[in-house]
């Protein structure tokens, strides 16, 4: 799965080796990475930036959780303050205010590389009221496609339009 | 009080947990006669509590199990890369490491000693190598040691880097911050396996940050005045919601194994380490007519496989309320 979200000379890739909200932490991964042509057909300005996102289960807080890494084009990783210059303004003053609690470095536990995470311990808050509302008004809700509307343009990953566009389709196929 | 599902005549007493010496940090393995004792719980059973609400008088040999565990120190001998650049000679450097911090939060020393002889642009961030390996300053220095040191000649002969920071193995650890946010992530993320997040919920910022302090500075009873509320649970029930544990092997590409898993059985039995190990990984298990091939150690020791997961969780996880298992190959004499 993969999309391109430029944004200020920087590219998305959209990389989710997802497993289904079960139990994945030991499953096999299956990522899908792009080579440097398809690269540079996208994008061959010199700041161009490799997003790298997963989306994993955590089965301590019960809830997905972000993993995501960034490049440059040589390679160099994005440092924890170069990912926090490329938070969005809006975002930006008011996640400050608890930066550690927002953005931190850490294992990727399938992978044992260095990712970045956004915390998933306020997970279940925001989302609460999501699935209450659906329920109300006895709609079909992906949960993986509205929580990644919220967490997702944080850093740097805006979910098309079309990802809750299917989803409304799926529920008036089943009406 | 004794710990559920158990009869008293079959618990094992904790005689007397072998201390761990400055210079010999591992007397532990292979003593026979060390073993989980009675049940520390106090819920609501209005047992005398010493100034740290540790509950003393007849438990207090598994309160010795805390202090122990607290005060354990590996002897190590940091050198200094022999390619980093030096205007003259870097002596080795010699540091008691206590087991439940983090490399990066007790080396300011050794990097100010190698700092003396190095050019002023040299210096970048430190990191730390044993033969060959990367260590990962976010895992205790007790998980590094055993992990990967077990069954070595003491001191420990840690290398020390400055060049050529290994990306795709180490996290970067530029301040303490950096480490209180990750301590504190693991404290979190134990209690929501644990309570649901409730009791660290209620928590007040003071409390999280007293925990930090008390890691950071070496503050047995500082720490375990907030801790031990992390370590109660419901008197009806007999433990944690969910074991926070992660098991730890070498020679697998996967850093970790972690799984929900619970300290009593459907039938109400209290679940061992053995059954721990049994269900989620049980190729560490020797079999009943085979030869012995892993050790399954925390804290330098090998825990009998009766030992009920949950004393062990309350009394030998590491500060961020992990029980961190590592299981390695049994050494070949």
């Amino acid at each position: 799965m993969c999309c391109n979200n430029l944004r200020v000379k920087k590219c998305c890739f959209f990389i989710v080796p997802f497993q289904s909200l079960a139990f994945c932490l030991g499953k096999e991964l299956n990522i899908h990475t792009l080579d440097d042509s398809e690269v540079a057909g996208i994008c061959a300005t010199s700041e161009v930036i490799r997003y790298e996102y997963h989306v994993l289960y955590s089965s301590s807080y019960e809830v997905p959780v972000l993993y995501f890494r960034a490049c440059f084009l040589d390679g160099r990783p994005l440092t924890l303050d170069e990912i926090w210059e490329g938070v969005h303004e809006c975002y930006r003053a008011r996640l400050l205010e608890g930066p550690w609690d927002t953005i931190t470095q850490q294992e990727h536990p399938l992978l044992g590389q260095p990712f970045f995470v956004l915390h998933p311990c306020r997970t279940n808050e925001f989302m609460a009221p999501v699935l209450a509302n659906s329920q109300r008004e006895n709609r079909n809700m992906n949960y993986i496609t509205s929580w990644l509307s919220i967490v997702g343009p944080v850093v740097g990953l805006n979910l098309p339009l079309s990802y809750a566009k299917l989803v409304s389709e799926q529920n008036t196929k089943t009406d | 009080m004794r710990a559920a599902g158990v009869r008293a005549e079959e618990v094992p007493v904790l005689a007397s947990f072998p201390p761990f010496l400055p210079w010999e940090v591992r007397p532990l393995v292979g003593v026979s006669d060390w073993g989980w004792g009675t049940s520390s719980r106090c819920v609501g059973c209005g047992r005398d509590e010493d100034e740290t609400g540790v509950p003393i008088g007849r438990m207090t040999d598994d309160k010795d199990v805390l202090r122990d565990v607290w005060f354990g120190r590996i002897p190590t001998c940091f050198t200094l890369y022999q390619d980093e650049i030096t205007e003259r000679e870097a002596e080795p450097y010699y540091l008691l490491l206590p087991r439940i911090s983090y490399l990066t939060l007790v080396t300011d020393k050794v990097k100010k000693h190698f700092q003396k002889v190095m050019r002023q642009e040299d210096v970048t961030e430190i990191w730390f190598e044993y033969e060959g390996t990367p260590l990962k300053w976010h895992f205790p220095i007790g998980l590094l040691f055993d992990l990967h040191a077990s069954n070595t000649a003491l001191p420990w002969n840690i290398t020390v880097h400055f060049k050529n920071f290994p990306e795709k193995d180490l996290l970067h650890c530029p301040s303490k911050d950096v480490i209180e946010a990750h301590f504190m992530a693991c404290v979190k993320e134990a209690d929501a396996l644990k309570h649901k997040s409730q009791v660290i919920n209620e928590m007040q910022k003071k409390d999280h940050k007293q925990l930090w302090m008390g890691l950071q500075n070496d503050k047995f009873d500082q720490f375990w005045a907030i801790n031990r509320k992390l370590m109660e649970y419901p008197p009806e029930d007999s433990g944690f919601r969910y074991i926070p544990f992660r098991i730890y092997q070498v020679t697998t590409e996967r850093p970790f194994i972690q799984k929900l898993f619970r300290p009593v059985a459907a039938n109400g039995q209290l679940n061992t380490l053995g059954d721990l190990l049994k269900e989620v990984c049980p190729a560490a298990i020797t079999p009943e007519d085979g030869e012995k091939k892993n050790q399954v150690m925390v804290h330098g020791i090998e825990p009998m496989l009766e030992t009920p997961v949950q004393w062990l969780s309350e009394h030998m996880s590491y500060p961020d309320n992990f029980l961190h298992i590592s299981i390695i190959p049994q050494p070949t004499d």
